[in-house]
């Protein structure tokens, strides 16, 4: 297996490329998953009755079912009804939908954490509802839900392996491309899951950025 | 005189239970009212519903010439709190101060996004604030680094911010150590003499006597009686205020 290792090296721009378009997904996805979740937070803390039901049926049909099946409905069955998407288009779809039912739990939650007075207290000096989320409960919420959020966004990284099976040239595909051509599956395995690793970590270590700087002030 | 504060036959209901069961009152500008009572008496409540963040079920709140009846729409109600809220100031039990801002953030938020004042105008009025109330120096302190007495000082400066015609104190002193309660109250007292109009549901017999222009008695959701602070503390009329009086006098 060592001696293979060199293929390895031979094939790195190739998998590098594949590990660019895992971090693209994993970025698209989260900058789009990000505002469903806020979107759905919203409609689940605040819409009235049929709002907050639809909002509720998405968290629940999407936490409820494995993103593998959501990814291959998004590519496969749309097709169905007449909708035809190339499979880049298709992952950001179904993992922007997907992350966004996990982040909208995450900031209703990080929401309901800042305690009611501080509502009271911003309503009682004359701010409309909106004035007084903006300025006093989302700032307080926001500290709260950074790391949640952060696992959430990591545990995606990793995800998004899983939409390789919609032939996304990421990095997962890339190696088992290059598994297909040599007949050799460790130099690959390893190497990628070295990368998948790196990425991780380094993503964690941005987020422990954030989140100190967060809550510094106070 | 009008009264600047008036309530007629405000009823307030939580699902089936009557807190308020038709009050009327009335407070005249520059006037300190002392709302006294057992807890569950309603009294917090009755301050809750003078800037609506509890809205009456029933009846009348009118404050500076605003008027929200109980009747109509809740959009309606909520607009008229809104003014309302413009011109009260409110001061909470557990001082609610926004932790993510210092003293001075605190005092000026409503000034910046209520008013949109320019911040260098509203640094200065925030300034002047905490200096009135003691904490000149605390301006750049965020609240987690203050004294519980401290904290209140400032939320009662920020109460102060939008210049208002009331304010309100919901049991002010309450969550506060025994040492602490003093510099609370001293501010309050002076803002008294300033001329505020102040309405107060406190346990501070002291204050209350010392104070008051006049002092509300609530029980089971009703003004039982209403009187000057010297009648009521040595000749209460009624059997439910003197059988208050004896035991707050036990402890």
């Amino acid at each position: 297996m060592w001696m293979d290792m060199d293929l390895l090296w031979k094939n790195l721009d190739f998998l590098l490329r594949g590990a660019g378009y895992t971090l693209q997904i994993a970025v698209v996805s989260m900058f789009f998953g990000f505002f469903i979740g806020l979107a759905v937070a919203v409609a689940r803390l605040w819409g009235n009755g049929p709002v907050r039901w639809l909002a509720k049926a998405y968290v629940s049909v999407i936490r409820g079912t494995p993103l593998l099946v959501q990814i291959v409905i998004v590519y496969y069955g749309l097709v169905d009804f007449g909708i035809t998407l190339d499979a880049f288009t298709s992952a950001y779809l179904a993992l922007s939908i997907n992350i966004g039912a996990y982040l909208s739990e995450t900031f209703r939650g990080s929401v309901l954490s800042v305690p009611r007075g501080q509502l009271e207290a911003a309503y009682a000096s004359g701010m409309t509802t909106w004035q007084a989320l903006r300025r006093i409960i989302f700032p307080q919420a926001a500290r709260v839900a950074i790391a949640p959020m952060g696992n959430t966004f990591i545990g995606m990284l990793k995800e998004t392996s899983l939409v390789s099976v919609i032939t996304v040239t990421e990095l997962l595909r890339s190696a088992e491309l290059l598994i297909a051509q040599y007949s050799v599956y460790m130099p690959f395995y390893l190497g990628i899951a070295f990368m998948y690793w790196v990425m991780s970590t380094g993503f964690s270590a941005a987020l422990q950025y954030i989140e100190k700087r967060l809550s510094r002030a106070y | 005189m009008e009264p600047i504060v008036r309530t007629e036959g405000l009823v307030k209901a939580f699902r089936r239970t009557e807190v308020l069961k038709g009050i009327d009152l009335a407070v005249a500008k520059g006037e300190i009212v002392v709302v006294l009572g057992p807890s569950g008496s309603g009294k917090s409540t009755l301050l809750r519903c003078l800037n609506g963040l509890e809205t009456p079920t029933a009846g009348t709140v009118e404050v500076n010439g605003i008027r929200v009846d109980g009747d109509m729409k809740p959009r309606i109600q909520q607009a008229r709190y809104r003014e309302i809220r413009r011109q009260t100031g409110m001061v909470f039990q557990q001082f609610n101060l926004y932790p993510h801002k210092t003293a001075l953030g605190n005092v000026i938020e409503s000034l910046l996004v209520v008013k949109k004042m320019p911040r260098a105008e509203a640094v200065e009025i925030g300034r002047r604030l905490l200096e009135r109330v003691g904490l000149a120096d605390k301006c750049d302190d965020y609240p987690s680094r203050l004294s519980g007495g401290q904290q209140q000082r400032v939320a009662i400066a920020r109460a102060l911010a939008m210049e208002p015609a009331v304010m309100l104190f919901d049991e002010p002193t309450s969550a506060l150590d025994p040492e602490l309660v003093g510099e609370v109250l001293d501010v309050m007292r002076q803002l008294a003499r300033d001329g505020m109009t102040m309405i107060v549901v406190t346990h501070e017999m002291k204050f209350a006597r010392q104070a008051a222009d006049r002092v509300v008695f609530m029980d089971d959701g009703a003004v039982v009686e209403e009187a000057e602070p010297a009648q009521f503390f040595e000749s209460p009329r009624s059997e439910r205020a003197q059988k208050f009086l004896r035991q707050i006098l036990q402890d």
